[in-house]
């Protein structure tokens, strides 16, 4: 199946590892230009610089997405660099937390406003070209308890409703926005690495609740992220993909 | 080393520090790379030979000077078949003497703490003062042969220093601080005289108190028993400085292993570190690889409102662990907010069994009154929990010892990462067969 990404244009933000990685490298290797960024400079330019490799433009700049300027003037020039914007995939995140009213404003920032902002600068592009494809990235703990009430959960919940509305919006014109929401995934360096060797017992009760008996990949999620992502999901919009491997119990009526 | 990235931890300038805890490499000595004998774990033999060489021949640490404000307080303590009564006097000074009556051999008082008035014997009332002279023998004209040699308990040499009361079983030992050594001008700047008791336990270990000594003398055993560690501290960045008698390593604390990936996300234990130091780890904008230095700063500008002095301590100290063995049997993981220390004793007859005390001493903000202090506790190995940490280390200690015991294992086989364990094995040998004694055949 041709997924119809050669020569489309994709800005990554929260590009440089784990799943926005994965997603990035996905999209290089079926051919797209990308504007990538994160808060590591060192992160970037090595993103930058592996994904060189499928000859496709890749462009980054570090920027720490709370500084709402410099982001926006980050995405306007990373339109620029790519001389358009057929894709958004925001996925940068400030991770979760408790004990600290400070973790509402971490992940209302990040988490939140940091898709509203990429949306609100991309948005007069793709209307303008009459096409465009904006994926948006949740979690399963949006829908099922995990890891006690934090901020993360609530938030991440907010883009399911957010994303659902932006596609009744902006459909007449061509824009779809879906949603995903990855279950707990695991790489070098993330949370579920972390976890794996300071709380043992806890993740191998994580992993027994996993009818696969392991937690999921970041390019498992990624591929289906860039699936919604390409012209072959046409007709998906407002939907919100669970990627779990059946880790959560609710049915998807 | 086994590691995943490249990591350069940065260290204090020891020239910047002139006054404090030397932070200086020492030079490394050349200690060779043979077998360390199990013999020297199993043999009852060679225990006799560390009793009659070592335990009787150096300072030991008796408890500390909180413990025995007011004249008439004591400390009694024991080390392998001997007590020891410890007891301030009415002038503020400390006496030792042996806790045994000298007419039948009876113990005077149980091992912990007191006060007394005098010391009497719980058989036939003989007793003694403070300073352990016999003041009262009932029927004293039914021993016509008089009173006991000096009709007082021989006195022990004893002295304080760092908030410890120290002893010797040895009548000739050189003054304590020729004996410390270095210990001072190192531990002195975290005025450990300002901490509190928050832990005493005494867990019964089935293991020779050398394999203890071995276990707390190196950090390659975290990435084996500590996994959780790696998240916390970098086990990959030791310094280690090795001395006359004693030594020490300096883990960075606040950090993450160079055998783990760098995580994005705060580890719990690091959001510990953050929170105990008064920072809020959610308004953090920093990397995690920054926390270390900025947990540093933030002490460093804020400990002072927060009645800590810091003062004396460089900055690597505000986070780092400085991990001193002070020879032959005190273990100290020496922070700038607290110290965990470990008294590691012989058994009094069995190679196989050691007493490992773990005392626990926090630093009480200026002006704070101190809580109440803990009571001893004392159980076997597996009874009960000594957290996570330590129970990880206790783990494998039954199992080593055993193994100590096997016709096919000649010893320890210990690498450069181990040097402090290489290096407490030739001071032990120094004082058991003389500085450079140790002939071929000796174990």
């Amino acid at each position: 199946m041709d997924l119809g990404l050669q020569g489309k244009k994709a800005i990554v933000v929260g590009g440089a590892r784990g799943i926005g990685f994965e997603v990035a490298q996905i999209l290089a290797r079926e051919g797209c230009d990308i504007a990538l960024t994160a808060r590591s400079e060192d992160s970037v330019k090595d993103a930058v610089a592996e994904l060189g490799k499928y000859g496709t433009r890749i462009v980054g700049k570090p920027v720490n997405v709370k500084s709402a300027d410099e982001y926006k003037a980050w995405l306007e020039w990373a339109i620029e660099e790519l001389d358009g914007v057929d894709i958004l995939i925001p996925i940068s995140s400030a991770g979760g937390g408790m004990g600290s009213e400070k973790y509402w404003h971490n992940n209302f920032e990040v988490d939140v406003l940091g898709p509203v902002r990429a949306v609100e600068v991309v948005m007069p592009h793709m209307e303008e070209q009459g096409s465009g494809s904006i994926v948006l990235i949740s979690t399963t703990s949006a829908g099922e308890a995990m890891g006690g009430p934090q901020a993360y959960n609530a938030m991440k919940a907010s883009l399911i409703t957010w994303g659902k509305q932006l596609a009744l919006h902006h459909g007449r014109n061509g824009v779809r926005v879906n949603v995903v929401s990855p279950g707990p995934i695991e790489f070098e360096g993330g949370n579920w690495d972390m976890i794996k060797g300071t709380m043992e017992k806890f993740y191998n009760s994580q992993l027994r609740q996993h009818p696969a008996g392991r937690l999921g990949k970041p390019e498992e999620v990624a591929r289906c992220i860039v699936f919604l992502a390409s012209p072959a999901a046409e007709w998906c919009n407002g939907s919100n993909l669970v990627v779990d491997g059946a880790y959560t119990n609710r049915t998807q009526f | 080393m086994d590691v995943k990235r490249e990591q350069k931890i940065e260290r204090v300038d020891p020239a910047e520090w002139p006054d404090g805890t030397p932070a200086e490499k020492a030079e490394d000595p050349d200690l060779g790379y043979d077998i360390i004998p199990a013999a020297r774990y199993t043999s009852e033999d060679f225990m006799k030979l560390e009793w009659e060489h070592v335990w009787t021949k150096v300072w030991l640490l008796g408890g500390r000077s909180c413990d025995i404000p007011e004249p008439g307080d004591y400390i009694c303590t024991e080390i392998g078949k001997e007590s020891v009564l410890i007891v301030r006097q009415a002038d503020g000074s400390v006496r030792a003497f042996p806790n045994v009556c000298l007419h039948r051999g009876n113990r005077l008082r149980p091992e912990g703490l007191g006060n007394a008035e005098h010391f009497q014997c719980m058989y036939h009332h003989w007793t003694y003062d403070w300073s352990g002279k016999i003041t009262r023998i009932p029927d004293m004209d039914t021993f016509p042969q008089g009173c006991p040699k000096g009709a007082a308990l021989p006195p022990l040499p004893c002295e304080e220093w760092g908030s410890f009361v120290w002893f010797s079983l040895n009548r000739d030992v050189e003054p304590l601080s020729d004996f410390l050594g270095m210990i001072p001008q190192h531990l002195d700047p975290y005025h450990m005289e300002r901490m509190a008791w928050v832990r005493d336990v005494t867990v019964e270990w089935d293991c020779n108190w050398k394999a203890s000594v071995d276990a707390f003398s190196e950090v390659y055993h975290v990435q084996g028993i500590h996994p959780q560690l790696q998240w916390y501290l970098d086990d990959t960045s030791a310094q280690i400085d090795v001395y006359d008698k004693h030594s020490r390593y300096l883990v960075p604390f606040a950090a993450i292993s160079a055998r783990v990936a760098m995580p994005s996300a705060i580890p719990p234990a690091i959001d510990g570190i953050m929170r105990a130091a008064g920072m809020d780890p959610a308004e953090y904008e920093g990397r995690v690889g920054d926390i270390r230095r900025d947990v540093q700063r933030f002490k460093r500008e804020h400990g002072p409102e927060q009645g800590k002095d810091y003062s004396d301590l460089n900055d690597d100290q505000l986070t780092d662990d400085y991990h001193y063995t002070i020879f032959p049997n005190v273990s100290l993981n020496v922070h700038a907010d607290d110290v965990m220390m470990f008294r590691q004793r012989p058994h009094a007859t069995d190679p196989n069994k050691m007493l490992y005390d773990i005392w626990v001493l926090e630093l009480m903000p200026d002006g704070e009154e101190w809580p109440e202090r803990p009571k001893h506790r004392r159980f076997a190995h597996g009874d009960k929990s000594i957290g996570q940490v330590l129970d990880q280390d206790a783990f494998n200690l039954p199992t080593v010892q055993k193994g100590m015991h096997s016709d096919s294992f000649p010893g320890l086989w210990i690498g450069d990462q181990e040097l402090r364990i290489r290096h407490f094995h030739k001071v032990l040998d120094d004082y058991i067969y003389g500085p450079g004694g140790k002939k071929p055949g000796d174990i």
